[in-house]
């Protein structure tokens, strides 16, 4: 749905996007990078409110670039809490949406339908001025999917949402996602992400650093074993069982007592699958297993080294 | 379609309190003015015809016209770029030159009813509802949307062109307007405002005093006729506006301090 080929884009003498090539699919993908990594750039120049400087970006296959083929499937929501506060939210929905070619007499019924989704029924005749943060994030995402769009670009949708606001909108996304919509979010904060999708586009500096399934990305770092730990009681005899596994690179014990273990593997998998083996076998009590660097902040930490 | 929905709602935005109050102040202030010459004349010393091409000659065409048209012209696209809301609209399956036009359109139709009114108060406060001409209230009626038009075509090319347009656009209109018209040669041909007073004539009587700027305009007269003037605003019009539409459509607009 989405292609960028080597787009790159400068503001002057400044770099925003440096030659990044990647499809993004249909379903829920995340944008992930630092502040200044280059995402609200990526998101204008796939939103058409850019052009590349370099490269090629196209969208079903077209510029985007003030392109209202492309906006007909398109829907945005902009980073920014600035909207036409003196509108209620109904107003704003239902003139962004009659710009969105909706007519008369479906018009007010598909605004009222899309409110009722985002859940602002009650507030929806209240201007947009006296909105609290969710509310605004809760508008913006209607008028961004009022015209049913195949696309739905958002940039920083979380920011600034309570935890049950949070939820309550990502579940939002998955369900369009499910829906068979492409849906790209942006977000610089990473377990936030997480727990929303494992399709990730890693960005930083303007590079793409990686773009896939945040376990496969992972297990792809060989420079960076994969770490484990485990809780158990009986630590010292489990770290000697582990140690015999041809995958195993290292065991620490990380307490005097020996009820937390650490080890290393190259081949997380591989121990996953035997792991329930080694503890029968061995008839030992393990309490929990994590492993604290399977997550999206050390797969970004290992990608930009640092 | 929505090109209505579109205009609808910059007509109810320019309809706004704080707007509405800002140009009623404005739009009655020459009918104050009047009413203040009217109550301090000597008996048999306020000469309404005088008043009233005074002040519609000065104030409406020559300063709440401009300033009007500055305002609401270059806020067709500045004010979207300052509120951040301009993405909303760039972003949807509209061609950008419909949205820059029912928006222009929409501050033209607020400019010229606040000019009206402006004008029929002023009508009522120096004739004192009975003496006028209604010839020239139809004249100036007709020609003060043409103003508006006008001016408004220009600053919003301005808008589109440059950054700060407010800035640019009230030297062009206090600056640049009032000093061609009352420079020596044909400057005075390259000012929207001379065509308008060819258009909407508010001649002193003879022997009426004049200020500096109205004696350097009546001794440095060019013969331009109203079918001249009537074209030459109808192109000014045409090209400013289809400029300012054709370069609406093509330029980068990211609010600004909101890049990454």
């Amino acid at each position: 749905m989405i292609e960028l080929e080597r787009a790159s884009r400068w503001y002057g003498q400044i770099l925003g996007l440096n030659d990044v090539t990647c499809k993004i699919p249909a379903g829920l993908n995340a944008l992930l990078g630092p502040n200044g990594a280059g995402k609200s750039t990526m998101l204008r120049l796939v939103t058409g409110q850019l052009r590349p400087t370099r490269g090629k970006v196209t969208v079903f296959g077209e510029k985007p670039f003030a392109n209202p083929k492309v906006f007909r499937r398109l829907g945005y929501c902009p980073e920014n809490e600035n909207s036409y506060d003196e509108m209620t939210g109904r107003e704003f929905v239902t003139m962004l949406a009659a710009m969105g070619d909706i007519r008369p007499p479906k018009l007010a019924s598909r605004v009222s339908e899309v409110i009722e989704f985002v859940g602002m029924t009650a507030n929806a005749d209240r201007q947009i001025g006296g909105y609290s943060k969710g509310m605004r994030q809760r508008v913006k995402l209607a008028q961004g999917i009022v015209h049913d769009p195949d696309v739905l670009i958002l940039d920083e949708p979380l920011n600034g949402l309570d935890p049950v606001g949070r939820r309550q909108i990502t579940g939002m996304l998955r369900e369009l996602a499910e829906q068979g919509k492409c849906v790209v979010i942006s977000s610089h904060i990473l377990h936030e992400v997480e727990q929303l999708t494992r399709n990730i586009l890693l960005i930083h500096r303007g590079r793409l650093l990686a773009q896939g399934d945040i376990y496969q990305i992972r297990s792809l770092i060989d420079a960076h074993p994969h770490r484990i730990s485990i809780r158990t009681e009986t630590g010292r005899a489990l770290a000697k069982w582990l140690l015999d596994l041809p995958y195993i690179l290292s065991v620490r014990l990380q307490n005097p007592e020996g009820t937390l273990l650490e080890i290393e593997t190259r081949a997380p998998d591989q121990f996953y699958a035997q792991f329930p083996e080694v503890v029968l076998e061995g008839g030992f009590v393990v309490h929990s297993f994590e492993s604290p660097d399977n997550n999206l902040e050390a797969v970004f930490r290992y990608l930009v080294g640092e | 379609m929505s090109d209505f929905y579109l205009f609808r709602n910059a007509v109810r935005d320019l309809l706004r309190p704080k707007r509405l109050v800002a140009a009623l102040v404005l739009g009655t202030l020459p009918a104050l003015v009047a009413g203040i010459w009217r109550a301090t004349a000597k008996a048999g010393g306020f000469n309404a015809e005088v008043v009233y091409n005074a002040l519609a000659g000065n104030l409406i065409f020559g300063f709440i016209l401009v300033i009007l048209a500055v305002i609401f012209g270059t806020g067709v696209i500045s004010q979207e770029i300052e509120q951040k809301t301009i993405t909303y609209l760039l972003t949807r399956p509209l061609p950008r030159w419909r949205i820059a036009l029912a928006k222009f359109l929409a501050a033209s139709t607020g400019i010229t009813l606040t000019l009206w009114v402006s004008m029929l108060l002023l009508a009522l406060v120096s004739f004192g509802g009975a003496g006028f001409s209604m010839e020239r209230l139809g004249k100036d009626a007709l020609v003060l949307p043409v103003g508006a038009l006008a001016y408004g075509s220009v600053f919003l090319l301005v808008a589109t062109l440059l950054n700060r347009p407010l800035l640019w656009g009230l030297a062009y209109a206090f600056g640049w307007e009032s000093w061609a018209s009352t420079m020596p040669g044909h400057f005075q041909k390259l000012s929207i405002m001379a065509y308008l007073r060819v258009l909407a004539p508010h001649p002193q009587p003879e022997g009426e005093s004049m200020d500096l700027s109205n004696l350097l305009s009546a001794m440095n007269t060019h013969d331009i006729s109203p079918t001249f003037a009537g074209r030459v605003m109808v192109g000014v019009v045409l090209v400013a506006l289809a400029l300012a539409l054709t370069l609406f459509s093509f330029r980068e607009y990211v609010p600004r301090d909101d890049t990454d």
